[in-house]
């Protein structure tokens, strides 16, 4: 096709701005972890960090997976997305976490 | 936040053996079981680990209601809008080719029973109505094991100061991430290719009144929703996009496979970006503003993923059951969800008369799920996922490809006489397909959509 469509700019919100779109309690841990620090460190692909649609999961500069919890929005993509079954995954206790205003 | 956990602590009451039964997640499948079982004249203790029902929870957006209409008041229900508009589009990069259906019985009650509604209000309102007859409710508070006793299960173990409570049963209605069952040994934890991720934004207008009825073409409470496949929604990936409109906000959104999202480059939140940005979508949503971003994932299994239903002392329903079917077409989950708690809590509530106990107690369940909708449905359509990953390229990116091209060259305004742009547009799709042959192939193979 040689006419590019006319599409009206989007302003889409920063991942910040979506997760803050979303109330938080901290339950102050952590409710996600890894089960063997190594496997992480062996895993090439660390499909947690792509699979995860709110930057929970990050590359470290040391190539391996770290967890901010605090922005979960417990979906838990991550669990079912690594091929080593090394993601440890809890619900928030008593309520905290997440909470969706509309959902 | 901590003085409201020590006077909840305090007037915690002691609620081990106060019940005939227990329903984990107070979502839809749940607050359905618990429903039928008070009905029945059960007790019935429903614990939901967020600070209200809904609160966890999130969906696409159309709510199918022919049995909650049957088991409570719907009058008073908190839905947005009825469904007066189905849409499927395909998308390339940068066509739309779109099926539109505005039937007029759809504008009259009951509304072929579809509507838009948030979690958030609808599933508290869902619960109340179990309340109401008699369940009890208990919020933030987290299931975290099942109990057993001589192998049965008998209850629950949570994070409440007094931790286990026994009931002769338990209702697993924990949703798709169901970390209780998995964890006490009821079912398998289901593969990436049978897991989609769903995101999604709740967006409103701040511009002015009336734009979700202009834009969606509206009156009154009518609403729409839209369906998005092929390369322009999710990219190549197994998946499409959504539109739904609610009262004054649209849910906008995107799902494809975790297997699909684990390969490629893009991030969900950045597929959705894409999705939003589409030449036919981007004049839908813009100048719009994000009061709301979540994301969850979606059982796709389909019938070969359902577990065993039944166990000593507890079912399992909703999501936590696989009970979603997603093949294009049919966008369905939540009615599933309320069909399945339904039949759970009546198969509990005559065993709990019979003063039975065991998974063979229990059997009515699976037995009459098997002859609703729900186990049909998925039965009928168990074919389609494994031929759609099969043809994937064809019906995501050459089809649409396609279609769109057959349009253009159909409607082309030139000097050309008409037969011969006909005969263009024709080539387009039956090249696509592999000519007459393959059409034929095709047809046959997908011939049970329409069937």
């Amino acid at each position: 096709m040689s006419v590019q469509p006319q599409t009206p700019d989007l302003d889409n919100d920063s991942m910040e701005d979506r997760l803050y779109t979303v109330k938080y309690d901290d339950p102050g841990d952590s409710h996600l972890d890894v089960k063997v620090e190594d496997v992480c460190a062996e895993c090439e692909t660390n499909d947690c960090v792509r699979v995860c649609p709110a930057n929970v999961w990050r590359e470290g500069e040391d190539g391996v997976p770290h967890i901010a919890y605090e922005n979960c929005l417990e979906c838990s993509s991550c669990r079912f997305a690594c091929t080593y079954d090394n993601v440890v995954w809890t619900y928030p206790e008593r309520g905290a976490g997440m909470t969706y205003k509309h959902g | 936040m901590s003085l409201e956990l020590k006077s909840d602590t305090v007037a915690d009451p002691n609620y081990d053996d106060e019940f005939d039964a227990i329903v984990v997640g107070a979502g839809l499948a749940g607050s359905a079981a618990a429903l039928t079982m008070a009905n029945r004249g059960l007790e019935v203790l429903m614990i939901e680990r967020g600070s209200s029902p809904g609160a966890k929870n999130v969906f696409g957006g159309v709510l199918y209601t022919p049995t909650i209409r049957e088991l409570t008041d719907f009058e008073d229900a908190p839905v947005e809008r009825y469904v007066a508009e189905r849409r499927f589009s395909m998308l390339t990069e940068g066509d739309e080719t779109a099926f539109s259906l505005r039937p007029g019985e759809w504008h009259e009650e009951p509304h072929n029973d579809s509507y838009t509604v948030l979690r958030g209000e609808f599933d508290e309102w869902f619960a109340e109505q179990a309340v109401e007859e008699g369940a009890t409710l208990l919020t933030s508070t987290t299931v975290t094991g099942l109990l057993r006793e001589d192998g049965r299960i008998a209850g629950v173990e949570t994070d409440r100061p007094d931790g286990t409570i026994r009931a002769p049963y338990v209702v697993l209605a924990e949703g798709g991430n169901s970390l209780v069952s998995e964890g006490a040994n009821l079912k398998p934890t289901e593969t990436r290719e049978n897991v989609a991720v769903g995101v999604k934004e709740v967006l409103e207008f701040p511009e002015r009144d009336g734009v979700i009825e202009d834009r969606f073409r509206l009156t009154d409470d009518a609403g729409v929703s839209y369906h998005y496949f092929g390369e322009g929604a999710v990219g190549d990936a197994f998946g499409g996009g959504f539109i739904y409109t609610n009262d004054d906000t649209i849910s906008v959104g995107v799902a494809y496979r975790i297997e699909d999202a684990a390969t490629h480059d893009q991030s969900p939140e950045e597929t959705l970006n894409a999705f939003k940005s589409h030449p036919a979508v981007a004049p839908l949503v813009r100048n719009a503003r994000t009061v709301e971003y979540s994301a969850k994932t979606i059982p796709e299994g389909g019938a070969d993923s359902i577990p065993d239903l039944v166990h000593d002392g507890a079912a399992i329903v909703g999501d936590a059951a696989g009970l979603v079917l997603n093949n294009g077409v049919h966008l369905e989950g939540t009615n599933m969800a309320v069909e399945s708690g339904y039949h759970a809590g009546n198969a509990i509530a005559r065993a709990a008369e019979n003063g039975r106990v065991g998974a063979e107690a229990l059997q009515a369940y699976p037995a009459a799920l098997e002859e609703s909708f729900v186990v049909q449905n998925l039965e009928h359509y168990k074919w389609m996922m494994d031929a759609v990953e099969e043809d994937r390229d064809l019906l995501f990116e050459d089809l649409p490809r396609a279609f769109a091209d057959a349009g253009t060259e159909y409607f082309r305004i030139d000097r050309t006489p008409k037969e011969s742009h006909a005969k263009n547009a024709k080539r387009a799709v039956l090249d696509a397909v592999g000519g007459w042959t393959g059409a034929a192939k095709l047809a046959l193979r997908y011939r049970k959509v329409v069937t």
